[in-house]
């Protein structure tokens, strides 16, 4: 049985006004949102990794800024958004690494050109110290691209294709002899393998390439990453080479190439990335070289004059931006995409943690200095040691203290002096416990 | 004709002392007004002194104060530089600490 009730004109019109209320109400919600997101404000979070990539466009990614606060490193941020400090360094030339200036807008690099080879598989491009991953084939690929570390001047990466012969969890390191020569000589003898565990600088993942002897793996060193610091490995941020390892089934093909130099093109623009290149001047110069000619061909079809003071000033600079250098066809801007606003986050990922002060503790004296400045940096590249060494600065009357630790007992603590001694050739002094000094006395 | 010579040389005598009597007053002003011009020249060369010292000090004040800008410009560049090796080194250090 159906009940039917009419509403008396007064109450519909009370109705119809709650519904208008209502609706107001709702409205205003949409306005506010739409105020939160608004361009002046920055965004909570930015694509750093994972990009969709269509046939014809080279360029992924978008620029971003971010403003920077009290003890940002720069190491920490790149980690945070997913880039080597190469990168960061470059896009921010003058800025001090370890203690930059709070309140300065940061350019955080991310956007890339795709490197001129094949969109198979595994590309490494080492002169932008850069990986990436293609998936999926046909007209709409996804591409997934993460900062790397690279071979020294002395033990360089090299270059070729190969493949993934096989792929470890939780791998042992078996110290070449060449490496264990090195140590050997600077005093700090390595046993013939390391197993996993914070010491190993594998991490927990390995990917063995066909080349022998070359890897691609984690790190215990996740500053290093955008350093040429490795004897020809290539390093990840250990939550970068977990997934790149979960992804890349055995027999994945890996081009390893260097292209310091890159054009690329998106929605009808011509952009030009430049990088340092790595080697001698005369190779970077070849590869000038051969870009210049590219674009000499590419100005020639699209019919229109190329800035070439900006190409120089844009390949002198080398920032590793995309920069537009010029419109493919008729009616396009050459403008370039404002950079996206990013609000700093309250914790930047994998930033050392500071332990508290424990004057019942063990610690080392790492250094005094005069200037702040001096024991901030100091601290701060104790701190980002790999695995972390705890440091911090104390004030004292004339200078400041760089103090490592706290250390739960002697060995700890005369570790981390030996550790401070190979690596970074500090003299550290063991302090013992206040308590026991002061039962002494 | 002797009278007559005679009247001509006192004539001759009284004209020359009535031109001596003019010539001392003439000495008497010329070395006046030279006193004069002594003291003046005098008097402006003690002005032209003290402006010259003043000038010498001015100018030497204002080589001072270059002299010091100059020397902090030099100081301020010494510790940029100083302040930028620093950083270097740092960086190398950390960079050598971060190989294997």
């Amino acid at each position: 049985m159906h009940r039917t009730h009419t509403l008396s004109p007064a109450a519909a019109r009370v109705r119809l006004l709650a519904l208008a209320l209502l609706v107001l109400m709702l409205n205003g919600c949409a306005s506010m949102k739409s105020a939160w997101l608004s361009p002046g404000h920055p965004e909570a979070e930015v694509e750093r990794h994972h990009f969709p990539t269509e046939k014809g466009n080279d360029v992924i990614g978008r620029l971003a800024t971010l403003r920077l606060e009290e003890r940002d490193t720069l190491p920490d941020i790149a980690r945070h958004f997913g880039l080597g400090i190469n990168a960061l360094s470059a896009a921010n030339p003058g800025l001090d690494v370890w203690v930059p200036e709070a309140g300065k807008q940061l350019i955080l690099p991310l956007c890339f050109i795709l490197p001129d080879v094949p969109r198979k598989g595994i590309v490494i491009n080492l002169a932008t110290m850069r990986l990436f991953q293609f998936k999926g084939d046909g007209a709409v690929q996804a591409v997934s691209t993460y900062p790397v570390g690279i071979g020294t001047r002395e033990r360089p990466t090299p270059t070729g294709s190969m493949h993934v012969a096989r792929k470890a969890a939780r791998p042992t390191w078996h110290v070449p002899a060449s490496i264990a020569e090195d140590h050997r000589r600077k005093g700090d003898p390595l046993p013939a393998k390391i197993l996993p565990g914070p010491l190993n600088p594998l991490g927990d993942y390995a990917l063995y390439l066909s080349k022998t002897g070359y890897l691609i793996h984690g790190t215990n060193k996740p500053a290093s990453i955008g350093l040429k610091a490795s004897n020809g490995c290539l390093r990840l941020y250990p939550e970068n080479v977990k997934v790149l390892f979960n992804n890349t089934p055995t027999e994945t093909p890996v081009q390893i190439v260097n292209q310091p130099y890159l054009l690329g093109q998106r929605d009808g623009i011509l952009y030009l990335e430049a990088h340092t290149p790595l080697e001698n001047p005369s190779s970077g110069a070849l590869e000038q070289e051969k870009v210049d000619a590219r674009l000499r061909t590419l100005e020639k079809k699209a019919g229109r004059p190329l800035d070439w003071k900006k190409v120089k000033q844009v390949q002198a600079e080398a920032r590793g931006i995309p920069v537009p250098i010029l419109a493919l066809a008729p009616g396009l801007e050459l403008a370039s995409v404002p950079p996206l606003e990013v609000g700093h986050p309250d914790k930047l990922y994998g930033s050392p943690e500071q332990p508290e002060l424990r004057p019942g503790a063990w610690h080392v004296l790492a250094g005094e200095t005069r200037e702040e400045i001096d024991a901030r940096r100091l601290a701060a590249i104790i701190n980002h040691q790999g695995p972390q060494i705890p440091a911090r600065v104390l004030p004292k009357s004339n200078g400041y203290r760089v103090l490592a630790g706290p250390f739960n007992d002697a060995g700890e603590a005369r570790e981390a002096a030996r550790r401070l001694k190979v690596d970074l050739e500090i003299d550290g002094i063991v302090i013992e416990p206040a308590r026991e000094t002061a039962a002494r006395h | 004709m002797k009278i007559r010579t005679m009247v001509i040389a006192m004539a001759a005598v009284l004209a020359m002392t009535l031109t001596g009597c003019a010539t001392s007053r003439q000495m008497e002003k010329v070395e006046a007004d030279q006193k004069l011009l002594d003291a003046k020249v005098e008097q402006a060369l003690q002005n032209a002194q003290v402006a010259k010292t003043a000038a010498d000090e001015a100018k030497q004040k204002a080589a001072d104060a270059t002299s010091r800008a100059e020397q902090a410009e030099k100081a301020a560049q010494e510790r940029e530089q100083l302040a930028n090796e620093k950083m270097q080194r740092a960086d190398a250090a950390f960079q050598k600490s971060m190989r294997k």
